[in-house]
């Protein structure tokens, strides 16, 4: 029978608890396994609008007051946003003034460019509440003498999100008229080609697409030099 | 009670109760890797679920080749995933071939073991489609390839109704969906028949020692026998060993393959990555080889024979009389030499699929000549139950005088104290040199050295724990 002397076996057990403790201290970090490589874009592309069969879409055809709740994605195709034809109580088109946007959450502000277009009347917005995310039908267009029922009382001509209330004016900039949000809808910055009277996307001003942690990642590109539009009923006009 | 100085291993078995895990302690003759070939495959059956449940969060189904190569190319660790679950079935397959074995040699299938050798190769036959299955996963050339021959087996069968089962209905989408849920059941399944495999080792006992037995069966460890000592800690730290063991095997190899000096150099049916794209140009010049595992078969579909009778002769046979040895074979006999037939059949047996294997991967989808067919299982036949025979009747002639004498107690030569600590101090230290470089690896440019660091982490210390426990075994 071997010597078995106590301070040996201590030793010995050390030097294997030791070894251990580096195995999986090494391996620790192969969790990052878990994390899933980002996909997304670089920098805005400058997407053409189209319609559904890839046509081009005139800024003249954009509807007035979203009798259809126009939306396409940009710049990545899980951030979808309406294009809004802006009007005035009689459905002609008005023109969107530039403003300065304050986002209630930081204080900070930053310029909405206004509409662009032949009336300047056509603007596009994120269609993802900044609240907690609620999208189409939830979040739409209240046309003229559709009344929202917002915290401030019935209001038309504005976004509402019925999930939980929130209200922004696309007339300025889809700045914060209610909460609970506390920040504006995004805008889009469009480009209008006035030869041609065709539509572009540029890039995106104002607070991060809600859910992405910037708005070129968490989502894939979309492919083409195009992003087409789909005209969507009016869930407000029920 | 006095507060004596507690280590950390009687701290976790008192919080964890590990004193009372009903496992059956073992006499310390059994600390050996021969009484553990089950537990070198259930260690590889337990890597095979971690890095395939890690897989699952990025398998696509709808886009298999790609979401697979994305697994290696893009996905940090990715490379040490997929080449280590490839390497682990492989590993699994070959620890179940020599566990299997070596249980026949032993006769550890007779009484009181049956239902754990009926059990053990209803879980090789599945293993073995499990593999064919994770491996058309990939949708690679070699994939596809095994997905149509499949199909053109159970054609051959006349078994087409069958087709749709297990491949779909005929869209890629989904063949892959499918292939994943028939890889993820069939594991699940293999997993309950392990869970029913070790109950009934646990509760049979180890097959001990077959001098002590005196080569009769029922063979069984007397419970009382003083050398038994409890389950914990000496079977826990040395079950440690052994998982890390394999491990470190499993996470190696592959690393090592997927060098990419190395990696060039690598036959395509040992490669750690799946094959090129079915559609890609190099696809043609890749022979419609199956996983190395099943070359045998495809050497048998070259024969002859019709489709029926290669797929009978090859698998079907084979596993029924696999199924049935322990019904057929009910003497009490535990020497291999003293069941001179079926030990002769299973030489035969496995000298053909290893020239089987070797012929399918040298001459893949030649015909075979009725004349070659003679000459390559003629001979091995004749060889070997010849052969067997004649030890047979050697054997009989020593073997009173063999069990006569008496068991000596014989243990391998302990190693010097200060050899052995020296030993486990240089594994530590480069343990924990291996473990500080391996930080400085990036995981998706330089995965198989990570790999390679990771096998030799879990080596080293399985080298530290059978040092440490060379010592208290004594
Ligand atoms: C619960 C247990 C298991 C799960 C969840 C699982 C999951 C997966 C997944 C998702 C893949 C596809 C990844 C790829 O395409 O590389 C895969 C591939 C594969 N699986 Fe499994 N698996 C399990 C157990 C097993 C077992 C027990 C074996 C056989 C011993 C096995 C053998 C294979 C093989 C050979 C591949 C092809 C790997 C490659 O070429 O890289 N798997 N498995
Ligand atoms: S998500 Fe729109 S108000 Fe809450």
């Amino acid at each position: 029978m071997g010597d078995v002397n106590q301070s040996r076996r201590t030793f010995l057990k050390s030097l294997a608890i030791i070894a251990g403790a580096s195995m999986v201290v090494g391996l620790l970090r192969g969790l990052e396994v878990l994390v899933p490589p980002s996909v997304g874009l670089t920098s805005f592309p400058t997407l053409q609008l189209v319609d559904e069969n890839g046509n081009p879409i005139k800024a003249s055809d954009v509807p007035v007051n979203g009798q259809k709740m126009a939306m396409f994605n940009y710049p990545l195709s899980n951030e979808p946003n309406y294009l809004l034809n802006l009007g005035n109580d009689s459905n002609q088109p008005v023109e969107i003034p530039a403003t300065t946007v304050t986002i209630p959450a930081t204080g900070k502000t930053y310029e909405f460019p206004g509409g662009v277009g032949p009336n300047k009347s056509i603007v596009a917005y994120s269609a993802i509440c900044e609240h907690l995310g609620c999208t189409y039908p939830e979040l739409t267009f209240y046309p003229p003498g559709v009344k929202a029922l917002t915290f401030n009382g019935p209001m038309d001509k504005v976004i509402h999100c019925s999930c939980h209330g929130s209200t922004y004016d696309p007339y300025r900039g889809a700045a914060v008229v209610t909460g609970p949000t506390t920040k504006p809808l995004p805008t889009v910055q469009l480009k209008w080609d006035p030869s041609t009277d065709y539509l572009y996307a540029v890039t995106m001003i104002g607070p991060t697409i809600y859910g992405h942690t910037d708005d070129l990642s968490g989502g894939s590109p979309i492919s083409g030099n195009s992003t087409s539009v789909a005209m969507l009923s009016n869930p407000a006009l029920g | 009670m006095g507060m004596a100085k507690r280590s950390i291993g009687d701290w976790l078995a008192d919080v964890f109760h590990l004193r009372d895990i009903p496992f059956m302690g073992v006499p310390s003759y059994m600390f050996s890797i021969e009484y553990w070939l089950g537990g070198v495959a259930s260690a590889a059956l337990i890597w095979q679920a971690l890095t395939g449940l890690l897989m699952l969060l990025y398998y696509q189904p709808s886009d298999a080749y790609n979401s697979t190569m994305a697994i290696i190319h893009s996905i940090p660790f990715g490379a040490i995933l997929s080449s280590s679950h490839l390497y682990g079935a492989y590993v699994m397959i070959l620890a179940v071939y020599i566990h299997g074995l070596h249980v026949y040699f032993k006769g550890a299938y007779k009484r009181p073991r049956q239902f754990q050798w009926v059990l053990g190769v209803l879980m090789f036959t599945m293993v073995m489609i499990t593999s064919f299955v994770g491996y058309s996963m990939t949708g690679d050339v070699l994939g596809v390839d095994a997905v149509d021959v499949g199909k053109g087996i159970l054609a051959g069968l006349h078994l087409s109704a069958l087709t749709p089962i297990f491949f779909g209905n005929g869209t890629d989408l989904d063949l892959f969906t499918r292939l994943l849920g028939w890889h993820v059941i069939l594991a699940a399944l293999i997993a309950l028949l392990f869970a029913l495999h070790f109950y009934l080792a646990e509760q049979n006992g180890f097959m001990p020692d077959l001098k002590e037995a005196k080569y009769k069966a029922p063979a069984l460890l007397d419970k009382s026998d003083q050398r038994i000592k409890p389950w914990w800690p000496r079977n826990f730290v040395f079950m440690l060993g052994i998982i890390a063991m394999t491990w470190g095997v499993i996470l190696t190899i592959p690393s090592i393959l997927a060098i990419p000096q190395v990696l060039d150099k690598i036959p395509i049916l040992f490669s750690p990555f799946p094959g090129p794209s079915p559609t890609s140009p190099q696809a043609s010049l890749v022979p419609a080889y199956p996983p190395w595992f099943f070359l045998f078969m495809y050497k048998m579909a070259d024969m002859p024979f019709p489709l029926a009778v290669d797929v009978s002769m090859g698998g079907l046979i084979p596993v029924v009389v696999l199924l049935i040895v322990p019904f057929v074979d009910r003497s009490e006999d535990l020497h291999p030499l003293d069941r001179p037939f079926l030990t002769a059949l299973f030489i035969t047996g496995l000298t053909w699929l290893v020239e089987l294997s070797i012929w399918g991967a040298g001459q893949p989808g030649i015909p075979v000549k009725p004349l070659w067919l003679l000459l390559v299982i003629v001979p091995p036949f004749v060889i070997s139950f010849a052969g067997i025979y004649a030890l047979h009747f050697v054997w009989r002639g020593v073997k009173q005088r063999i069990i006569n004498k008496a068991v000596s107690n014989s243990k391998p030569l302990p190693l010097n104290n200060k050899l052995l600590t020296a030993m486990g101090a240089l594994v530590t230290a480069m343990a924990v040199i291996i473990m500080l470089l391996s930080f400085t690896l990036n995981p998706v440019t330089q995965a198989p050295f990570i790999g390679l660091s990771w096998g030799s982490l879990m080596l080293l210390f399985a080298a530290d724990v059978f040092i440490y426990f060379n010592y208290e075994l004594r």
